[in-house]
């Protein structure tokens, strides 16, 4: 392992390095995973460019949309007071990865590109329907984010191309969003399964007006839930069908089984994540409804 | 490999060091500055016992660059105190007998530090949660819990003199 290290002062320059090194050059934000993949000589790069001192890639931005830049991390996920309320489904996303010392560092854009199919942020995001802006030598563009991981490790991110920001819209009135994980301990902890719903209900309070349902660590990508979806669509929110949403979920979703847990486990955890996930969201609608 | 010059401020003294840029952080302080206290273990940011604190910050220094390190003020185990004295969470774990074999205690204590700067008042689970990132395979922890709660008081009647970090 050895590399030289680059630390371009503005987006341009990272551009351009990274143009040069080709399939020599790694960006590097928090390190969580670029570093033990280097460690374990899995990532042999011969020019290691840090973003850390360029500028414009670790704000959080709330106006029509929500901005959240590649570097932050997610210590201020957890923390950002405009990701409290209705957003609060990210900050629970966030606050369960790693520990401290890994939060401190670990980057929303290296959570995405990572393309984990465990990564609990990732899975939040995609409730949220967040869409990526990637930076390359030929220009900006903007890409959904479901769909961008296309296998474990693998994601539609071009060469060259940097990971600038994840954006979301602003959720409607009477949404929520909540994100649920199981694992065999609390903390430090790859998911087993990861849930995250974003519901938005009627005027009335009571029928489902639009939903995202997202799930985690069980299928090569973070996926959606889609026939789950739509099994709730202009439907009153009972607890039975909220229960039946989850089992149609476990039935598309298509884990593995491994060393954390078998595939039938995973797909009973969804079963029963997705309900509680959907009940979360509705306490917390009706705790906010005027 | 060409060297590069770095200049590393830790423990509020500025190190002027040529090293490698693959190096890390962790790598530095104990090879090139004979800073010890920083301890090696997984080298993949999981079990906690190189912890320091990056502007006031717990990190893994294992998976920090020390390049990446330059013009950040960077606190080690060596730095809590003055010379000579002992941190109030120092003299806690001293008076829990939270320490056994020691090998885990400097990042204990560091991401114990980061955590009461922030939450003077803390619970238990608030501790547990802050320690998740730090493995001690001595001591089931609970002593350890109770220093960091004993040391959490301490600071609020009599924070640490100007001499102590």
């Amino acid at each position: 392992m050895t590399f030289d290290y680059h630390e371009p002062t503005s987006v341009r320059e990272a551009i351009e390095l990274s143009a040069r090194f080709g399939g020599d050059g790694r960006f590097l934000a928090g390190g969580t995973d670029l570093m033990v993949q280097i460690h374990r000589g899995r990532l042999n790069p011969r020019h290691v460019v840090s973003l850390q001192c360029v500028p414009g890639l670790d704000g959080i931005e709330v106006d029509g949309a929500v901005r959240l830049g590649a570097r932050v991390t997610h210590r201020r996920l957890e923390s950002a007071a405009a990701l409290q309320g209705a957003l609060r489904g990210l900050a629970e996303g966030a606050e369960v990865v790693g520990g401290h010392q890994v939060r401190n560092v670990a980057t929303v854009g290296g959570n995405i590109v990572n393309a984990s199919p465990a990564a609990d942020v990732v899975v939040v995001l995609l409730a949220l329907d967040a869409t990526l802006t990637c930076l390359g030598p030929a220009g900006e563009r903007t890409v959904a984010l479901d769909g961008f991981a296309t296998a474990p490790g693998v994601t539609g991110l071009r060469p060259n191309e940097l990971l600038t920001r994840a954006s979301f819209p602003r959720l409607a009135p009477r949404s929520a969003t909540a994100f649920l994980k199981a694992g065999r301990r609390r903390a430090m902890e790859i998911s087993i399964t990861c849930v995250a719903a974003r519901l938005t209900l009627d005027a009335g309070l009571e029928r489902c007006q639009d939903v995202r349902i997202a799930l985690g660590a069980v299928a090569p990508t973070a996926i959606r839930a889609r026939a789950a979806e739509r099994h709730l669509e202009a439907r009153p929110l009972t607890d039975g069908l909220m229960r039946e949403t989850g089992r149609i979920a476990a039935a598309e979703c298509r884990p593995i089984g491994d060393v954390r847990a078998s595939a039938r486990y995973r797909a009973l955890l969804v079963a029963t994540l997705v309900p509680r996930a959907l009940a979360r969201c509705l306490e917390r609608i009706k705790l906010g409804a005027p | 490999m060409t060297r590069i010059a770095l200049s590393l401020t830790i423990n509020g003294q500025t190190h002027d060091v040529l090293a490698e840029p693959h190096r890390t952080l962790l790598d530095v302080l104990r090879t090139d500055l004979g800073l010890i206290g920083t301890k090696e273990n997984c080298l993949e940011a999981e079990c906690g016992v190189c912890t320091v604190l990056l502007e006031g910050a717990a990190v893994n220094a294992c998976i920090l660059l020390a390049a990446q390190c330059q013009g950040r003020a960077i606190v080690t185990i060596e730095g809590l105190a003055a010379p000579g004295q002992l941190h109030p969470l120092q003299r806690a774990f001293i008076d829990h007998g939270a320490v056994q074999c020691g090998y885990c205690i400097p990042g204990m204590i560091l991401a114990a530090k980061a955590y009461l700067d922030t939450n003077p008042e803390p619970d238990g689970d608030g501790v547990r949660e802050a320690l998740a990132g730090n493995l001690c395979r001595c001591t089931g922890y609970q002593r350890i819990i109770d220093a960091v709660l004993s040391a959490a008081r301490a600071l609020r009647t009599s924070p640490p003199s100007q001499a102590a970090r």
